[in-house]
């Protein structure tokens, strides 16, 4: 038996899961923290019951890829069994979509969710009175206090899947056309979603050349016989019917007074305050991740984990293995983990910051203080999570992408998070800065940064104005009320997501070390093919390939095979740039732990325009190979992936290439800093021109568009005309 | 006028839905002919504005609020 759980978004459905199966999903009070549907097994002697977790969704008509999963779950009938849960708290909205599925004759449940709320504001919600006017069994639940839910376990246990319950009847007028409908498709769940949503209803079934056409002219005949627009009949009926439910059951207390909610969003979305606030936090949760408790957390596990490693390559050793084994353990297997591994305290950190602004109900309100700014560059306040995300790592940055609304949102938002500089390419800044730029280097970093982001947002707008052009980054969002965020689920949370990282990153970056272990240590020795010593590795395959592609390179400030086989490994992972280097040029030591071994070496081999070349490439260029499927995996194209893959190779060579020929022209250093600061101010300063000229999404003000083709705004127009004419009617009555 | 009109504090009820490509949307949040809406704040870069509108908070940019026919009433 398949059960679906189907409910608004944030409405608990995940904790709800959670209890119902016994596992472990973590929880977020930020609207889209289901993106995938997860299935699991009942916790029941009786029967056996596989429970499937959908995305959230306000409405059977979907906007967002998300909803789309749980809305052809729904449509399709692949489930048994519904429990549809409901926020009690937010009864009425809740309700719409519990009217739509009614609509539906499958078996459902409904379990009404937050009962401690509605308790602690002093109201009452009469649920047997509700099951008896909806016609299916209701149950009271909190899942969060875990309050109810034997009773809804017993209730699925003895519910008859074979038999439907009543649908809701609506008035004449809309029977009637339903049953039109319903004459033609044979099915009056679709026949209703069809009268709602139009054609898209009808994609999950066939119909005949002949009933299509029939259905589409009773569309057209029967819009006249409302007087309301004919997709909002239906919305509005269902209201309708809500309400009169809710006042039957729902009896509210006599006082209200101001929530917590509104007073704790009284400082933080302070028309004044709100911004720097905003700023403020944003920084903290940076400072505790990369800052100097980061990095000293980071400082002691690495240390830890390479005498772990330490003892277990001495252990490996001292067996007396093929060389090549024990080779491909100690270098492959172990160099590659250590340096995976040592990067997880700083996301850690990071994803634990990210937890509890999810849980207390704060990433909304960043979206909503943010949007206004992301859409200067076409975005919605929405993008701006996974672009905070990408500063730790690019690979859940992109997978967060899926929450956003509209689908040439996430397209443009997952393809320009690979520019902003995720936290693995901080070793490359810190050695190459510290080696040459001395007392600036705080500043070169500082740099690469804001670099990273402009590009990013640049090519947001280059996206929008070319290839995605007319498209508009939708925003609409519910603010959650504040909560406590617990120390269970946030931990859950913060755990989950390093999980992710390490088996996802770690899988592919292990296979991807191995690669990089053959081809650094096999070469072609006086004419032999055979395993290398460390001394050796100038002959190897991978030199081999420095060497060959070293002129591609020159442009842009490489002048050695080392550097160039760093940047290739670099594909691999970011953070395996500084290590190789040391490798290449020979450093005793772990240069990943001590980057101050590999100052002299970079000192004899790069200018300072050069290092700095080096940087940009590197934090521009293709990022590392678990992001890149990450990014497979959201665009789904060949296409796109093929393009964007290009595209950002293209653009860190052109930028690189830039930079370098502008830094190597003149005389010093000096001018070095001072031609690139110039260039990245005036760059930012155009750009913000041309946005501001012309970059605002279109707000159907027509009065003051310049655009005179590519208008789609027809319902505006016809709103227009309305409007005139009911001024001109206003004046005739004066 | 429209929803844009409407300054924070004050209330309005719906005429007409026009919003264009998040019409269907804001139709099914529950913004219908005849509902009443309380138009709490706008956030600290004048857009968007929150809206309380059946027990809930939702936020929308005035785009689309500019797009929703509205007639204000008090209280």
């Amino acid at each position: 038996m398949n059960i679906a759980l189907i409910g608004n978004p944030n409405c608990g459905k995940t904790t709800l899961y959670n209890e119902l199966t016994g596992s472990n999903q973590s929880v977020g009070n930020w609207p889209g923290v289901t993106v995938e549907k997860k299935s699991g097994k009942l916790k029941s002697e009786n029967i056996q019951a596989n429970i499937v977790d959908l995305p959230g969704i306000y409405s059977l008509s979907t906007i967002s890829l998300e909803e789309e999963v749980a809305a052809n779950y729904v449509c399709k009938k692949e489930m048994d069994l519904i429990i549809n849960i409901v926020d009690a708290s937010n009864l009425e909205r809740n309700l719409f979509l519990t009217f739509q599925l009614l609509d539906g004759d499958f078996p459902m449940i409904i379990a009404l969710n937050a009962m401690d709320i509605v308790e602690k504001k002093q109201e009452k919600i009469n649920f047997e009175e509700l099951s008896n006017l909806v016609g299916v069994p209701v149950i009271p639940i909190s899942a969060s206090k875990k309050q109810g839910i034997d009773k809804l376990i017993e209730a699925i246990e003895n519910v008859d899947i074979t038999k439907g319950h009543k649908p809701i009847r609506y008035n004449k007028d809309i029977e009637e056309t339903i049953q039109k409908f319903e004459n033609q498709i044979h099915d009056r769940f679709i026949a209703i979603r069809f009268f709602e949503d139009g054609l898209k209803a009808l994609d999950n079934i066939k119909l005949n050349r002949l009933e299509t056409k029939e259905v589409l002219s009773i569309y057209h005949d029967d819009h006249k016989k409302f007087d309301l627009d004919f997709d909002m009949v239906l919305p509005n009926a269902r209201y309708e019917k809500i309400l009169e439910f809710v006042q039957k059951t729902h009896i509210k207390s006599a006082v209200t007074k101001e929530s917590q909610t509104d007073r704790i969003d009284k400082i933080l979305t302070h028309k004044v305050f709100g911004l720097p606030i905003f700023g403020v936090i944003m920084f903290t949760v940076f400072f505790l991740a990369f800052g100097p408790i980061g990095t000293f957390i980071t400082n002691q596990f690495v240390w830890v984990i390479n005498k772990f490693f330490t003892l277990i390559i001495d252990g490996v050793a001292s067996l007396g293995m093929a060389s090549y084994i024990s080779s491909l353990i100690t270098n492959g297997i172990f160099g590659g983990l250590a340096a995976v591994v040592g990067f997880l305290p700083q996301l850690a950190i990071l994803f634990f910051a990210l937890a509890i602004l999810e849980d207390s109900g704060y990433m909304a309100r960043a979206a909503f203080i943010m949007d206004r700014l992301l859409r200067r560059f076409g975005l919605s306040g929405k993008s701006f999570i996974p672009m905070l995300i990408g500063f730790g790592c690019t690979v859940p940055a992109i997978t967060s992408t899926r929450t956003l609304d509209s689908d040439h949102d996430r397209k443009i938002t997952t393809m320009i998070v690979p520019f902003v500089s995720c936290g693995a390419k901080a070793p490359i800044y810190g050695v190459f800065a510290g080696a040459l730029f001395g007392g600036g280097s705080f500043l070169v970093v500082f740099s690469m940064y804001i670099l990273g982001l402009l590009v990013a947002i640049l090519s947001a707008v280059l996206f929008k104005k070319t290839i995605f052009k007319g498209a508009k980054a939708n925003y609409i969002m519910e603010l959650p009320e504040y909560r406590m965020p617990t120390f269970r689920n946030t931990m859950r949370h913060t755990w989950e997501r390093s999980k992710e990282f390490l088996v996802k990153a770690g899988t592919i970056l292990l296979a991807a070390f191995i690669i990089i272990w053959f081809f650094s240590y096999f070469g072609v020795v006086d004419g032999t093919f055979r395993l290398l010593t460390e001394e050796e590795i100038g002959h190897s395959l991978l030199g081999s390939i420095g060497r060959f592609i070293l002129p591609i390179l020159k442009p842009i400030g490489f002048t050695d095979w080392q550097a160039a086989v760093a940047m290739l490994t670099g594909f691999i992972a970011k953070e395996s740039v500084v290590g190789t280097l040391g490798i290449l040029y020979g450093i005793n030591g772990d240069v990943i732990q001590n980057g101050t071994l590999l100052y002299q070496s970079i000192q004899a081999h790069f200018t300072h325009a050069q290092a700095y070349a080096f940087m940009v490439f590197a934090l521009l260029s293709t990022p590392c190979i678990a992001a890149v499927s990450a990014m497979w995996k959201e665009l789904k194209s060949w296409k796109w992936f093929v393009f964007i893959i290009a595209y950002e190779m293209i653009i860190a060579y052109l930028v690189a290439l830039m930079i370098y020929q502008l830094a190597s022209i003149p005389i010093g250093t000096i001018l070095t800093y001072v031609l690139t600061g110039i260039i990245l101010i005036f760059v930012f300063f155009m750009v913000r021109k041309w946005i501001r000229n012309k970059g605002s999404a279109c707000g159907g003000d027509c009065e003051h568009c310049s655009q005179t083709s590519g208008c789609n705004l027809t319902q505006y127009i016809k709103y227009k005309e309305i409007l005139d004419e009911s001024k001109r009617g206003d004046e005739d009555g004066k | 006028m429209t929803l844009q009109e409407i300054q924070p504090g004050e209330s309005c009820i719906v005429r007409q839905v026009y919003a264009n490509n998040l019409r269907k949307r804001i139709i099914d949040m529950g913004l219908i002919t005849g509902t009443k809406i309380y138009v709490k704040k706008t956030a600290p870069l004048g857009d968007p504005i929150e809206i309380i509108v059946r027990g809930y908070s939702l936020t929308l940019r005035k785009a689309e609020a500019r797009t929703i026919l509205v007639d204000r009433i008090e209280g």
